[in-house]
C-alpha cells in the first residue's frame, strides 16, 4: 500500500528548488567576491611589494651612499693624517739639517752672525750657543737666527712646493 | 697658521732665503687678548704679527693701533699663560695673506685658516690678501644664471642668481643652520665647475659637529672649504673667518675657474665680534654700540661677490643673520638689507605651523631672480609662475585676516579657494626634509598643482599658452 501523494510535494519541490538556486547564486557571488577579494588582495600584495622593493632600493642606495661617504671621508682624513707626519718628518729633517750644518761649518755660523748685526746694526749685542743658535739684540729689537728658527722660516718659503712629498711626480 | 710671507715668497717660488724678521722685546702691558708693545717703528694697523712666548710658543696677532713707538696687537689666541718678560712680537709689514688655490678643498680649518682635521698647513701655489682687492666695477659683469639649491621654496620664489648676495635673516630657534647646511650640501650650477666654501662663526661644538656631518659628502668630492670658528674662540678670529673665505673663493672663482657659494653663517655674531674689537680700540660707538663703520665693514665683506668680465666664475654670497629678538630693524638685518639683493625670510609662524624649512615667501625676495630664470636658464615657465604663486599668497593672506573679522561662511567661493591654496602651497610645496635634494622641475611641477587648485579666472598673470598647457580649459568645467 503506498502512501498517499502529499499535496505539499510540488511546494516543498519548489522550494528546494529555489532554495538550491538561492544557494548556488549565494556560492556564485561568494565565489566571485572571493575571486574579487583575491584579485584585490594580490594587487594590494604586488603594491605593497612594488613599494617595499622601492623603499628597500632607496634604503639601500642611500645607505649604500652614505657608507661611500664615510668611506671617502675615513680615506681622506687617513691621506691627510699621512700628508700631515710627512710634513712634520719633513720639518723635522730640515731643523735636524740646519742643526748640523751650522754645528759643523763654521762659514754657515759666521754668515748667521753677520745677518745678525746687518739686521740690527753694528751695536747689537750678538749671542751664539755652541750648538750654533745665534740671536742678537739692541735696545729692544730682537733676531731670532736659531737654527729651528732658520729652519721653520725655509720651510715657510718653500710653500706650495712641499706637496711635491706626497704628489705623484 | 697658513699665513704667508708679505714678500709673496711662496707664490715666486724662487729661493728659501729671505729678510731676517726683526721682533720687538718691549711689551710694556698684557690687557685681555691686548699686547701694548713699546719702541716699534714702521708699525701700520692691521698689520698682521707673530708673537713668540718665551717657551718658544708662537702666537698670531692684528696691530689694532699704532701711536708713536706704541703699538696695540690683538692675539688671535689670546693672552693666557703670556708674560711681559720673554714675549717678542714680530710684525709681517703687510695685512694678513693666506696661500690661495685647490688645496684648500676637502680641508676642514679653524677660523684663523689653520688645519683642524689632522692634515698639514694648506699650502697653496699663490698667496692673496685677505682684506680683498676691490673689484674694478667697469669690469664687474651683472649676476646671471642660476645657482640651484635643491631647497623647492627658494629655486622657485626667491631664485639665488649666480654673483648675488642674497642673505638669509633668521631669529632664535629657527633651523638657518640647518637651511645653510642643506643649501651648501646640495647646491650645484647645472653641470660646471661649482664649490662651495663654508665659514662658521660663533658656532657651538654640537652647530660644528652638525655641519661637518652635514656637508660630509661635498667635502669627501673635494667641493667644500670649511672654515669654523667657534663661539668660544676669539672675536678677532672671527673677524678674520669671512675674509678668509672670501679670499679662497675669489681665487677659486676668478682664476679656477669655478663657481663658488660662500655661506656664512652666522653674520650677527660677526657683527659683535666687530663691536667687541672696536670697544677695545676705543672707538665712538654708534647704534646699539656697534661701530659707525659697521655699512662699510659688512659691505666690505658682501661686496666682494660678483663676476669679473673675461673671467670664468662667480662669487655668490649668502649670508645668514639672526635677527636678535625678531626685530628686522636691528642694526645687522638692517645694514645687511641696504647692501644685499634681497632677502630669505625665515618665519616663526611657519615654524609653528610645523613645515620645514619656515620660509615666509611674502618677506623673502630675490632681487636678481629675473636675471637667473626663464626660457634657458631655468624653464620657460618659471617667472610667470612664481609671480602667480606669490599674488596667490599675498591674497591668500588678505583673505585669511578677512576671515578672521567677518567669519568663513561670509567669504566668496574665490576666497574660500585662495584659503585652500595658502593650505596647499604649505603642504604640496613648502614642506621639504632637511635631506631632499628636490629637482627643480619637481619644484616647478609642484607650484603648478598649487596654483591649480585656484579657478583658471584666478590666474590672469599667466600667459594663457602656458595655462592650456598646464591647465586645459575642458577641465575648467570640471572644477
Amino acid at each position: 500500500m503506498s502512501a498517499p501523494p502529499d499535496s505539499l510535494d510540488p511546494v516543498r519541490a519548489e522550494l528546494l528548488r529555489a532554495a538550491r538556486a538561492s544557494a548556488d547564486a549565494v556560492l556564485e557571488r561568494a565565489r566571485a567576491d572571493a575571486g574579487a577579494v583575491l584579485r584585490e588582495a594580490r594587487a594590494t600584495a604586488d603594491a605593497v611589494l612594488a613599494r617595499a622593493r622601492q623603499l628597500g632600493t632607496a634604503d639601500a642606495a642611500a645607505g649604500a651612499a652614505r657608507e661611500r661617504t664615510g668611506a671617502a671621508q675615513d680615506a681622506w682624513a687617513a691621506e691627510l693624517a699621512a700628508r700631515g707626519e710627512v710634513y712634520d718628518a719633513l720639518r723635522d729633517a730640515v731643523r735636524a739639517g740646519v742643526r748640523r750644518a751650522l754645528a759643523e761649518d763654521p762659514d754657515a755660523r759666521s754668515a748667521v752672525t753677520a745677518a745678525a748685526r746687518e739686521a740690527l746694526g753694528p751695536g747689537a749685542r750678538v749671542t751664539a750657543t755652541a750648538a750654533g743658535d745665534v740671536s742678537a739684540e739692541l735696545s729692544g729689537r730682537r733676531v731670532d737666527l736659531s737654527a729651528d728658527a732658520l729652519a721653520d722660516r725655509a720651510l715657510e718659503r718653500l710653500g706650495v712646493r712641499a706637496e711635491t712629498l706626497w704628489e705623484p711626480p | 697658521m697658513t699665513a704667508s710671507p708679505p714678500d709673496g715668497g711662496v707664490t715666486r717660488g724662487g729661493g728659501t732665503t729671505g729678510p731676517v724678521p726683526v721682533e720687538f722685546t718691549g711689551v710694556r702691558e698684557l690687557r685681555g687678548p691686548l699686547v701694548v708693545v713699546e719702541g716699534v717703528s714702521g708699525v701700520g694697523w692691521d698689520e698682521f704679527a707673530t708673537i713668540v712666548l718665551d717657551s718658544g710658543e708662537r702666537r698670531h696677532g692684528l696691530v689694532l693701533e699704532v701711536d708713536g713707538d706704541l703699538a696695540v696687537v690683538q692675539v688671535l689666541e689670546d693672552t693666557a699663560g703670556m708674560n711681559r718678560a720673554g714675549t717678542r712680537v714680530a710684525f709681517s709689514g703687510s695685512p694678513l695673506r693666506i696661500p690661495v688655490g685647490t688645496g684648500w678643498l676637502g680641508r676642514v680649518c679653524n677660523g684663523r685658516g689653520e688645519a683642524a682635521d689632522g692634515g698639514p698647513p694648506v699650502l697653496g701655489a699663490a698667496s692673496a690678501a685677505v682684506g680683498g682687492a676691490p673689484i674694478n666695477p667697469v669690469r664687474r659683469e651683472p649676476p646671471d644664471e642660476p645657482v640651484l639649491t635643491g631647497v623647492g621654496a627658494l629655486d622657485v620664489l626667491t631664485t639665488l642668481v649666480r654673483g648675488q648676495k642674497l642673505p638669509v635673516f633668521s631669529a632664535a630657534g629657527l633651523p638657518h643652520l640647518e637651511l645653510a647646511v642643506q643649501i651648501a650640501a646640495q647646491a650645484t650650477c647645472g653641470g660646471e665647475p661649482f664649490a662651495v666654501v663654508f665659514a662658521g662663526m660663533g658656532l657651538t661644538h654640537a652647530d660644528v659637529a652638525f655641519v661637518r656631518d652635514g656637508l660630509a659628502a661635498r667635502s669627501a668630492a673635494r667641493e667644500l672649504a670649511l672654515f669654523v670658528n667657534t663661539a668660544d674662540d676669539p672675536v678677532i678670529e672671527r673677524m678674520l673667518t669671512p675674509r678668509l673665505a672670501l679670499t679662497v673663493a675669489e681665487h677659486l672663482a676668478f682664476t679656477e675657474g669655478r663657481h663658488v657659494l660662500v655661506v656664512m653663517t652666522d653674520m650677527t655674531a660677526y657683527a659683535e665680534a666687530l663691536r667687541e674689537v672696536s670697544a677695545a680700540r676705543g672707538e665712538i660707538p654708534a647704534r646699539r654700540a656697534y661701530p659707525g663703520y659697521l655699512y662699510s665693514d659688512l659691505a666690505s665683506l658682501y661686496e666682494r661677490c660678483g663676476r669679473i668680465r673675461g673671467r670664468p666664475g662667480s662669487v655668490t654670497v649668502l649670508p645668514v643673520l639672526t635677527m636678535p629678538a625678531g626685530d628686522i630693524t636691528h642694526p645687522v638685518p638692517d645694514l645687511t638689507g641696504y647692501i644685499t639683493e634681497g632677502q630669505i625670510v625665515l618665519s616663526a609662524d611657519v615654524q609653528a605651523s610645523g613645515v620645514g624649512p619656515p620660509l615666509d615667501p611674502l618677506a623673502s625676495l630675490s632681487r636678481l631672480m629675473r636675471k637667473g630664470t626663464g626660457p634657458g636658464r631655468t624653464r620657460a615657465d618659471h617667472p610667470a609662475l612664481a609671480a602667480q604663486l606669490i599674488a596667490a599668497l599675498a591674497r591668500s593672506r588678505q583673505v585669511a585676516d578677512l576671515a578672521d573679522l567677518v567669519g568663513r561662511s561670509a567669504l566668496s567661493p574665490a576666497d574660500l579657494a585662495h584659503l585652500e591654496l595658502a593650505d596647499a602651497f604649505r603642504r604640496r610645496f613648502l614642506a621639504q626634509g632637511t635631506d631632499e635634494n628636490r629637482p627643480l622641475e619637481d619644484s616647478l611641477d609642484r607650484a603648478w598643482e598649487v596654483l591649480l587648485t585656484l579657478p583658471r579666472s584666478q590666474l590672469g598673470m599667466i600667459p594663457a599658452d602656458l595655462l592650456d598647457a598646464h591647465a586645459p580649459a575642458a577641465d575648467e568645467g570640471a572644477r
